[in-house]
């Protein structure tokens, strides 16, 4: 054979094993490969999977920036939020109240918790939870460098003491009436993490110890997180049912519940209203809602857009809106109507507070009143300015740039110009941090302590707070401060309904709808309840277990 | 074999022209008005009222198809544009000039053409959120190598040929033999470059809407339309089907009028 | 021929300066440049931002910011990710087999289908006109498009398929690792195979019309030998460039398919860390993307140069 021929066979050899060999891969083996379990359809109390919406950025609750489904399966907090929204005590043994005499309102203004501990409870390397991981947890939030996300409240704490193993005493420098979610996320270990520098200690935040039902078993970056049962669950040896749990990554929504369709996932949660009639029919799936506590809305920025400082503009818009067609339609009547920030289920919530019924009529009445006259292209015009604005809204979500489009539909029916602009996740948060934009249809996702002086208290506009509105009106501020630093829960929930009820006459959002939350769940699991706070569904996991 | 090759490219003409008319004349000729909500009849199958059925806000998906196409056609066909005129310019000079002018440009050619095209435009329309102006400035800006190229190598060999040694021989200035004889050389390649181009400036704009950072709703393209239909795809596929299938005709027209003008081309 | 190379090798250095100056103006056209994250970001104050410019070395200027994120990348040290705080180069590098796996498959796939194709094509007008056809389809086709309608057809219609992923859970069969190949790799493997059997055909024409191979025929040679052996064996070494091309450009097309498909590679990646404007993990892509072709390109100039002696003398 001659030389070239020679070259070209060599040439098309190479070039075919390197084909081979890069088309066989390394094919993901992994230490963790000896998964058994029932690798067919069903989900068992071998395996659950999961289709999750995303990776986690890290395990540490609180450093993350999502919400913390899988973290806390891993790490439990002191209390957790139950699916009434009621405070269940969960590594502490009771939750500190007034009447108990947990909490002690001290003279100079402060107040003294005391926490008493569960006894029995140990870290998943063996050694006892005790009250020097609560001390060490305040510790690392407030001295030093660490700036993890969540951080509510702790800079209110002056000191903590720990006269045993199974009482921590927080001092608070001002009454703080949310002190019983203090410490929702739990503690840090602080054998494991005491004297390191917590923004780089990678082996905590990639695999968190922590005290609950699971542990890490794997994480396979970019695929899925795999958690065992943990041995020896405070709980009792019989707990948790499941003994696995597979969270698969799959940011694609339509992935997401192709493959729950397809039983290659066994469960999704927070299904989105949109997707939720195509899982109606499918028989191995049972779909759990609540409703949430979270409330979807147009915010109205008055700062930024001068029109809507005159609150009749804010109750036009808001009569213009016609929120019975839009649940009834674009959410298939998943969701229900809501007129205020306190959601329905909270013991806090005021139902009877002034209601802005679809009435172009009265929208157009009011504007007309307050001066904004009829234009020739149908737009409103007062002084030389046009009755237009912007809306914004995050953009990959179907059901909110429908949502848009139809308010800017019923916008223009009583003379007021709405431009609907989409903007991406990352970059929507900067736009309302700083205030740069008109109006905006978000939702506030909340915990379960019904504090809203952070979205209407006057001085808690942007930067200091998420009053976005940029709503300054006395009464309402003065009210709010005065409902945080009341600690008798009775009592506090009266001024919050006071609150509420101000908010609805000052309209300085439009209130839409109750973001209820829809989990799609194997049809045999039993024990599954969904919660309506950013406690998420996993918050009982422990109590799960598929049916034979 | 020539038959069939003519009658291809003339239907491809035809079609484009069907099109492009169709998309001009389209607040004349669709059914609907361009933003007519009817939250009542969402999600309509096609029938005799909406022939390509309605979407999840009830809109008409042909007039939706109809004004999409303005938007998709007008940054293919600009885009293209903007992408051969820089490509002209780069690859004329560069084949004109020679030299380190020559080995400069070839360079950031080159430099541009190992950048993944797509991610980079991409990351590009991600941070800067275009506008539609800035969107086809942004896909012309990715697009004009193969033009370049094309057109200095083709500049190159006129160079060589006897009728332009014979002009300067007749003493004609410079400027004088660009317009008459190598202007004239590079028309068929930039004919070629310029069909190309306004397929994959449509491909370009599409994927961009496809991933949510080109055409923002509710402004229609046939890209975002896609994007839109994702997630109802099983049980809502012509809204999937349509648009998808206007890009793709829309794009083979173009390849195949650029494939044929590129084979009668004599050499 | 080793000078040749040679020569091309230093060639590439001035061009990956070329492209490494590009991507950093790109990156520092970003509102907010490598620090947007944290401006979103609540709970970050203004001085931590303060802080933070002047330990990633943003308040240095520009050229000096240059030199020393590439002499950073040069060593590899591609930064840090926002989502997860992990090296970019971790990240990178692990998600790269399952790319090669799918890039692999589909190039298998695509030669399958392109080499015969294109031989034929060339000799036999029905075939031709087919190919022809078929070909300006495939590279038409929006590839999104098409992924959709394939995942529609196959996974969510028929259910023959799995709609995504690289595999079952628990299962890592081979059956199941190909049934999760097939979508994939075929979406990118039509517009490979569009491309190359378009360019085989028109190389074949021009072999078969070449005076050695009317010299081979006049010796007896039979037609089947002509051309598989003679003609195609001539036209490999060039087809061979442009299949390594070509693949060195697939980071474009495996990015729609790979997120489509929530293939695990780098591609899915590259769409995730969009969303997120994780600007390390970008530039990262996207100069490895570019190096990479650089990197093929120098491949297939080489065996070009080494396979086909003619060139050498031209060069």
């Amino acid at each position: 054979m001659n030389p070239y021929n020679r070259r070209v066979g060599v040439a098309l050899v190479v070039a075919l094993v390197v084909t081979l060999l890069s088309a066989c891969g390394k094919g993901g083996d992994t230490a963790g490969g000896n998964v058994g379990g029932n690798p067919g359809r069903g989900a068992s109390n071998e395996l659950l999977i999961v289709g999750y919406d995303r990776e986690p950025d890290t395990m540490n609750r609180y450093a993350t920036h999502i919400l913390e489904d899988i973290e806390s399966c891993i790490v439990e907090g002191l209390v957790v939020a139950d699916e009434h929204m009621g405070v269940v005590p969960l590594l502490a043994s009771a939750v500190p109240t007034v009447e108990n005499g947990g909490v002690v309102l001290r003279a100079d203004g402060g107040m003294d918790v005391t926490w008493k501990l569960r006894p029995g409870v140990r870290w998943h390397d063996g050694v006892a939870h005790t009250s020097a991981d609560v001390k060490f947890t305040v510790d690392a939030i407030n001295k030093g460098d660490w700036k993890p996300e969540s951080v509510d409240g702790f800079d209110r704490i002056a000191s903590v003491d720990t006269p045993d193993s199974l009482t921590a005493v927080v001092h608070y420098r001002e009454v703080y009436a949310p002190y019983r979610w203090q410490f929702v996320r739990g503690t840090l270990p602080r054998h494991k993490l005491a004297g390191r520098d917590l923004n780089t200690a990678n082996d905590y935040n990639r695999a968190p110890l922590g005290t609950g039902p699971y542990r890490l078993a794997e994480w396979k970056t970019g695929e899925y997180i795999l958690l065992e049962r943990a041995p020896d669950y405070w709980r009792g040896d019989s707990l948790p049912h499941i003994r696995q749990i597979l969270f698969k990554f799959l940011t694609n929504t339509t992935t997401r519940i192709n493959q729950l369709k397809s039983g290659e996932v066994h469960m999704v949660a927070l299904v989105p209203w949109d997707k939720v009639r195509e899982l109606r029919d499918v028989a191995a799936l049972r779909l759990n809602q609540v409703v949430g506590n979270g409330y979807e809305h147009v915010s109205l920025n008055q700062k930024r857009f001068a029109p809507f400082a005159d609150v009749r503009v804010r109750q036009a818009l808001s009569h213009a809106v016609d929120r019975e067609l839009i649940v009834n339609t674009l959410l298939d009547s998943l969701v229900t109507i809501v007129n205020g920030p306190i959601q329905p289920l909270s013991p806090a919530y005021e139902p009877n507070v002034r209601r802005y019924a679809h009435d172009p009529a009265a929208a157009r009445a009011l504007l007309e009143a307050a001066g904004w006259k009829a234009g020739t292209d149908g737009v409103r015009v007062k002084d030389g300015t046009r009755l237009s604005f912007t809306l914004i809204t995050q953009a990959g979500f179907a059901i909110r740039e429908n949502v848009a489009q139809t308010l800017q539909q019923a916008f223009r029916e009583v003379g007021a110009e709405a431009k609907v602009q989409l903007v991406d996740g990352t970059s929507i948060s900067a736009l309302w941090f700083n205030g740069n934009f008109d109006a905006m249809l978000h939702w506030w996702q909340q915990g379960a302590d019904p504090e809203i002086t952070l979205f209407f208290a006057g001085d808690r506009a942007p930067p200091a707070g998420r009053n976005i509105n940029f709503l300054s009106d006395t009464a309402l501020t003065a009210l709010l401060y005065r409902s945080d630093r009341t600690v008798v829960e009775s009592e506090r929930n009266e001024l919050l309904k006071t609150a509420q009820r101000r908010v609805a006459d000052l309209a300085p959002e439009i209130p839409l709808y109750n973001t209820s939350k829809i989990d799609a769940i194997p049809k045999e699991m039993q024990g599954f309840t969904g919660n309506p706070t950013n406690a998420g569904p996993f918050w009982n996991v422990h109590a799960w277990r598929i049916a034979p | 074999m020539t038959q069939p090759r003519i009658s291809q490219s003339r239907a491809a003409l035809l079609a484009i022209a069907v099109l492009v008319a169709a998309a001009i004349l389209a607040p004349f000729i669709a059914p609907y008005a361009a933003d007519a909500l009817d939250l009542a009849n969402r999600r309509g199958a096609p029938s005799m009222a909406h022939p390509f059925g309605t979407d999840e806000l009830g809109r008409d998906l042909l007039t939706r198809v109809l004004f999409g196409a303005r938007v998709s056609l007008a940054i293919g066909l600009i885009s293209a544009l903007v992408s051969v005129l820089i490509g002209l310019c780069v690859g004329a000079i560069a084949g004109a000039a020679g030299g380190w002018i020559d080995e400069l440009l070839m360079r950031a050619t080159d430099a541009m053409l190992c950048i993944p095209r797509l991610p980079l435009l991409m990351m590009l329309a991600a941070t800067v959120q275009p506008s539609v102006p800035m969107l086809v400035l942004l896909v012309g800006l990715v697009s004009w190598m193969e033009t370049a190229r094309a057109v200095r190598a083709d500049v190159q060999s006129i160079r060589q040929r006897d009728y332009i040694a014979a002009a300067r021989a007749v003493g004609a200035s410079a400027p004088r033999i660009v317009a008459r004889h190598v202007i004239p050389g590079v028309l068929p390649v930039v004919a070629v470059a310029s069909t190309l181009a306004v397929g994959r400036g449509i491909l370009l704009e599409s994927a961009l809407s496809f991933f949510g950072v080109g055409v923002q709703p509710p402004t229609p393209s046939w890209g975002n339309m896609l994007y839109q239909a994702q997630t109802t795809m099983t049980s809502e596929p012509w809204l999937a089907v349509f648009p998808g299938l206007m890009i793709f005709l829309t794009v083979l027209a173009c390849n195949a009028i650029g494939d044929s003008v590129g084979r009668t081309r004599s050499r | 021929m080793m000078r040749l190379v040679g020569r091309r090798l230093v060639q590439a250095v001035p061009l990956l300066l070329v492209v490494s100056l590009l991507l950093f103006t790109v990156l520092h056209l970003v509102p907010g440049g490598p620090l947007s994250a944290y401006l979103e970001n609540p709970n970050v104050r203004p001085e931590d931002i303060a802080r933070l410019r002047v330990s990633m070395g943003l308040d240095r200027p520009l050229p000096v910011q240059y030199l020393s994120w590439l002499a950073a990348f040069v060593q590899g040290d591609w930064g840090y990710s926002y989502a997860d705080g992990r090296p970019v180069m971790d990240r990178l590098v692990e998600r790269v087999p399952a790319s090669l796996e799918l890039i692999g498959a589909a190039v298998v796939a695509a030669l399958l289908a392109a080499v015969p194709a294109g031989v034929y094509a060339a000799v036999k007008p029905r075939v031709d006109r087919i190919t022809g056809i078929a070909a300006v389809a495939g590279i038409s086709l929006p590839v999104f498009w098409f992924a959709l309608l394939l995942q529609l057809g196959f996974a969510g219609l028929l259910g023959w398929l799995p709609s995504s992923g690289r595999s079952g859970f628990g299962d890592r069969g081979l059956a199941d690792r190909l049934s999760h190949l097939v979508l994939p790799a075929t979406v990118l493997a039509a517009a490979l195979a569009s491309a190359w059997s378009r360019y085989l055909r028109r190389a074949m024409r021009e072999t078969m019309g070449a005076p050695f191979i009317g010299a081979a025929r006049a010796r007896g040679v039979s037609e089947r030998g002509l051309l598989w052996h003679h003609a195609l064996f001539n036209a490999l070494p060039v087809f061979t460039t442009v299949v390594l091309l070509d693949v060195s450009m697939l980071a474009s097309g495996a990015v729609v398919t790979e997120s489509i498909f929530a293939w695990p590679g780098v591609g899915s990646l590259f769409v995730d860390s969009l969303a997120r404007r994780d600007y390390a993990v970008l530039m990262a892509f996207l100069m490895c993307g570019s190096v990479a072709v650089v990197t093929l390109t120098l491949v297939a100039d080489a065996l070009v140069l080494w396979l086909d002696p003619r060139t050498r003398e031209a060069a």
